[in-house]
């Protein structure tokens, strides 16, 4: 589903480059669910971002759903993922003035579907996470988990084919975080939701089903569980 | 969706009760202001509209005088309007108005009523000016010369439901006019508007055909066409389409010109009727001035208002960049965002608009008031809704356009990533907004500045003659011929120090004459003198300072003198005046005396050449000096002689003082208004600043936090907080001083005698701004600066 060729991503700083991703290739099918790993600043939130379109690499190939996104237009590019990718932080990233159920709808109303549709698929939504009786409140009255919760229902009710993940887990207690990782393997596997998510925790990292670690900008190795 | 914009932008604006407070405020206060301005401007431009054939309507003026008295008379001769519309195939009517001034009484039944608005006309004045006669005979409005049209106002004020037609009414003693015609009553925005109008036959036989108006003494004029010389009528002329107007102009002025050579060259004018309420007739400059400055200082107070809210707006998008980074990465478009705050704006706005449309109708009465208009808000007048429409708009556009484009441009990863702070380019922009503001406020409170100086000059400027605690009233002919007993009776009286008469009302003396002559007086020249009557006891009781030759004796002899004042003398060209012929109407006679100049008209105008001719038969108006203390008896003396000549008409008398202060009645509802306007500016430029300086201050927390551990003092903090704003203020004055001293030399050009502006008046108006914005932003610095540094770097 995914492909990225020889991508490097630097900056230039006087004279020298600064790599953040050097000549990095990586294939994702779809269905997996992949843990990024690596020492802070070895680019794994980079990649995440290239990946879900949000940064541009300096170099290389990128194909998306066959798409070569290295030489779409600004516009198409963020039609594509739009589409296709669902987006998860670790800071969560809940709009405060909106109540859980309108955090969960506002990406619907984005892609103007009605009014009655959406009811239907929020509902479902805070049905299938157990949230239903937390749908007026607003994000500052919830728990980090219950926040992160909604974080991915928010980014799972466009029925995207990708979740990006950005250490999800990061500001949750180790109880959350198992809670989180479990709900992302029932996610893949029931809804085969291809997964990527960046994470410092070994353990999280285990229930993807490849383990990719990253070092200076280049993958260090690769563990298939 | 568009309920779910509403929502959020609701919820914005709740949660943020600062900003919207300052930002409602700011903009309900604008709005009232400016739309209080833009609707007496509105007012102000639709004179004379509602005549639908306005635009053929044309008024006659003319050209008298040479050098500095070069004068444009709005009121011309009788005959022009006769010729006119008997010569030329370009005049397809023409009407006559000669008013008679006021205080008119007419009695009905015993009750009398003073008028202020009454003129002779011709008969085509109410198809002329659209006011067609709602009863009577409209081909003939004025069957006799005894006849009499009147406003609906005024008959129901005379003859409450009775039908007024055929009614007689009494004018002044013992002439009875009977009730002809009804009009109605003429618009507010009217420059022409007569409550009772009598036929202008009448005026002719009394004057002329029983009259006796003579020029040369001896022969009588049979009628007011055959007078070449009494410039009293204004005339307005009904043109066909596509008249050549300057060609119109020639040929009055040949007209003029074959029938009295001896005024070659008598230039003619004509102006629109569309312009005669905010310009001079041939002329530049008139009302026209107030209306354009007013309408500049209402986009102005707008756009300071709009800066405010764009100021604050962006400097607040950067607390929103996450949120907006987020509905990005969620699937929200450009277009979208864009609407968002655009609708948040336009929520700001209606609730700011709700406030200022509930303010104006609180603050109509004043504004009438202190405006002279009838304005009324009512639903039906659909111009004063679209001018309120057409400013919200525009304000609308100007304040959601820019914030909600920089918005909705962010890059959602750099958002998120907090980088956005520094990235965002329109800090200097604000800059700019900042400065622009403050540079309007600093010439506004220049202009308060110089008006008020101005004013002050004027109201302290010696005149050149006595006018403490005298008072003063005109005569009509029954007392004029009684003054002598008049002055003894009043002279009885305590409280009244000496009494005097003129034929002339000296605080603003309106009569011109260009029949003169003097001895070398070249054939080019017209100078016009303004004519003072006097009587043996007037030079005296003015204290005219004489310079050569003496007063009048009240001799025989003095009706053939002459005294003028340094000006006519400068005029004349005369070396050694004391002695020389001069000739004035038909009196030939000597100049024996020089006055110094004094001030005979508004300062507007330059000192003109006056005569004093002794003639005390002529003289109209009487001057009663006071003690003062007990000015108030004199004035009841005065009632009581009124009413023994003059019966039940009311007593009208003013002093001296308050009738010159009255002269600069539009200077100082001009100043009353700017010293609003300019408070209103700079109160909102500071709301402006004060949320900025908030907003900075949140900002740099964290800095301050870090300068304060690092051992930074309070005072420190509060110098980096200000300076960047004081250095605003500062290019603010700058940009503004330059403006404002330009600007305010137009306003002082329109007086003959005016301050000059010096440095002062800057250097106050530089130190009131910088004082006020360092008031309102140290308030800020000051919490910011007390803050304790462990809560603003705790991180999240």
């Amino acid at each position: 589903m995914l492909s990225l060729q020889h991508i490097s991503k630097y900056y230039q700083t006087g004279g020298n480059k600064t790599f953040v991703l050097n000549d990095l290739s990586l294939d994702i099918d779809q269905g997996e669910f992949v843990s990024i790993m690596g020492p802070s600043g070895s680019g794994k939130s980079t990649l995440l971002n290239i990946i879900g379109m949000l940064d541009e690499p300096t170099d290389g190939y990128h194909y998306f759903m066959d798409e070569p996104v290295h030489q779409l237009k600004e516009k198409q590019r963020s039609a594509l993922y739009k589409q296709y990718i669902g987006f998860v932080f670790q800071a969560y990233h809940l709009i405060d003035e909106l109540t859980v159920y309108e955090n969960i709808e506002t990406p619907l109303i984005y892609q103007n579907i009605k009014g009655a549709e959406r009811k239907a698929l929020v509902a479902d939504m805070l049905d299938r996470f157990n949230i239903v009786g937390k749908k007026d409140l607003f994000p500052a009255q919830l728990s980090g988990g219950q926040q992160q919760l909604v974080g991915i229902a928010r980014a799972l009710i466009g029925k995207p084919k990708l979740l990006l993940a950005d250490e999800p887990t990061g500001n949750l207690n180790s109880k959350q975080g198992e809670d989180i990782m479990e709900l992302f393997k029932k996610i893949n596997k029931e809804d085969g939701v291809t997964i990527i998510q960046v994470t410092h925790s070994e353990k999280n990292a285990e229930y993807g089903s490849r383990i990719i670690n990253l070092l200076d900008g280049r993958i260090e190795s690769t563990t298939t569980l | 969706m568009i309920r779910n914009y509403f929502k959020t932008a609701w919820r914005n604006i709740r949660g943020n009760k600062f900003y919207t407070g300052i930002n409602v405020i700011g903009l309900a206060l604008a709005l009232v202001i400016s739309l209080f301005i833009l609707l007496w401007v509105q007012d102000e431009l639709s004179f004379n509209r509602f005549n639908t054939q306005a635009k053929n309507i044309y008024k006659v003026g003319v050209i008298g005088g040479t050098g500095p008295t070069k004068q444009v008379f709005s009121v011309v001769i009788a005959p022009v309007a006769t010729y006119a519309k008997a010569e030329l195939p370009e005049v397809k009517d023409a009407v006559r108005i000669m008013s008679i001034g006021g205080n008119t009484p007419f009695k009905y039944k015993g009750k009398v009523f003073t008028e202020d608005k009454v003129a002779f006309t011709d008969p085509s004045y109410f198809a002329i000016f659209g006011f067609n006669l709602i009863s009577g005979d409209k081909r003939d409005p004025f069957p006799s010369d005894q006849s009499v049209v009147i406003s609906r106002a005024v008959a129901e004020r005379y003859f409450g439901s009775e039908d007024p037609l055929g009614k007689v009414v009494i004018l002044g003693h013992d002439e009875p006019m009977k009730v002809t015609g009804v009009i109605d009553n003429a618009p507010a925005n009217s420059t022409v508007k007569y409550d009772l109008l009598l036929p202008m036959s009448r005026f002719n036989r009394l004057a002329y055909t029983e009259g006796n108006v003579n020029y040369d003494g001896k022969t009588r004029l049979a009628s007011m066409d055959a007078d070449w010389s009494n410039f009293s009528f204004e005339t307005y002329l009904h043109l066909k389409d596509g008249v050549n107007l300057n060609q119109v102009a020639k040929k009055l002025q040949a007209i003029h010109e074959r029938n009295k050579p001896e005024d070659k060259p008598v230039p003619y004018v004509t102006q629109s009727l569309l312009l005669t309420h905010l310009y001079k007739i041939g002329e530049s400059g008139g009302a026209i001035e107030t209306v354009k400055t007013f309408s500049i200082v209402a986009v102005m107070i707008l756009i300071i208002a709009c800066i405010n809210y764009i100021n604050l707006s962006t400097a607040r998008s950067m607390l929103r960049a996450r949120e907006v980074s987020m509905r990005k990465i969620i699937g929200a478009g450009k277009a979208q965002l864009f609407i968002q705050f655009v609708v948040e704006t336009a929520l700001v706005f209606a609730i700011a608009t709700i406030i200022a449309i509930g303010a104006m109708y609180v603050l109509l009465p004043f504004y009438n008031d202190f405006s002279g208009k009838v304005l009324t808000l009512s639903l039906s007048n659909y111009q004063i809704w679209l001018c309120i429409a057409a400013t919200l708009l525009f304000t609308l556009a100007a304040t959601s356009i820019y914030p909600a484009l920089l918005l909705s441009s962010f890059e959602p990863l750099k958002a998120l990533k907090g980088k956005i702070a520094g990235s965002l380019g329109n800090v200097a922009f604000r800059r700019v907004l900042v400065v622009v503001q403050f540079s309007v406020s600093v010439v506004l409170i220049v202009g308060t500045l110089i008006i008020g100086r101005q004013l002050n000059f004027i109201r302290n400027k010696n005149l050149g003659y006595d006018k403490e605690n005298v008072f003063s009233f005109s005569m009509r002919t029954d007392m004029q011929k009684h003054y002598d007993a008049v002055k003894a009776e009043l002279l009885k009286q305590p409280g009244v120090i000496s009494v005097t008469r003129l034929g002339a009302n000296i605080i603003n003396n309106q009569g011109w004459t260009g029949d003169n002559d003097w001895e070398g007086k070249a054939s080019t020249s017209n100078l016009l003198f303004r004519p003072v009557q006097v009587d043996e006891t007037s030079m005296a009781f003015f204290k005219f300072p004489i310079l050569e030759g003496k007063m009048f004796t009240g001799a025989v002899a003095d009706s053939a003198h002459f005294i003028v004042n340094e000006t006519a003398v400068k005029e004349m060209g005369l070396k050694n005046p004391i002695g020389k012929r001069m000739r004035l109407w038909k009196t030939n006679g000597t100049i024996t005396g020089v006055v110094k100049d004094f001030h005979i008209t508004s300062m507007h105008n330059k000192i003109e050449p006056v005569v004093f001719t002794y003639s005390p038969s002529n003289c109209w108006r009487v001057y009663v000096k006071t003690t003062g203390i007990q000015a108030h008896k004199a004035v009841e003396a005065a009632t009581q002689q009124w009413k023994q000549y003059n019966g039940q008409i009311p007593f009208n008398y003013s002093f001296l003082d308050e009738a010159f202060n009255n002269l600069y009645d539009k200077e100082q509802r001009t100043s009353a208004l700017f010293n609003l306007f300019s408070a209103v500016a700079i109160v909102l430029s500071c709301l402006g600043l004060l949320g900025l300086a908030t907003y900075t201050a949140q900002v740099k927390t964290r800095e301050i936090g870090i300068r304060k551990v690092l051992g930074a003092s309070v005072t420190g903090v509060v110098q980096l907080l200000t300076r960047e704003f004081m250095l605003l203020v500062g290019i603010s004055l700058a940009i503004a001083i330059p403006i404002a001293w330009y600007a305010m030399n137009q306003w002082l050009a329109d007086f003959a005698y005016r301050v000059t502006i010096g440095w002062q008046v800057f250097a106050l108006a530089g130190v009131f701004a910088m004082l006020i914005a360092f008031i309102t932003v140290s308030f800020q610095s000051v919490r910011a600066a007390l803050a304790n540094p462990i809560k603003s770097l705790r991180s999240e």
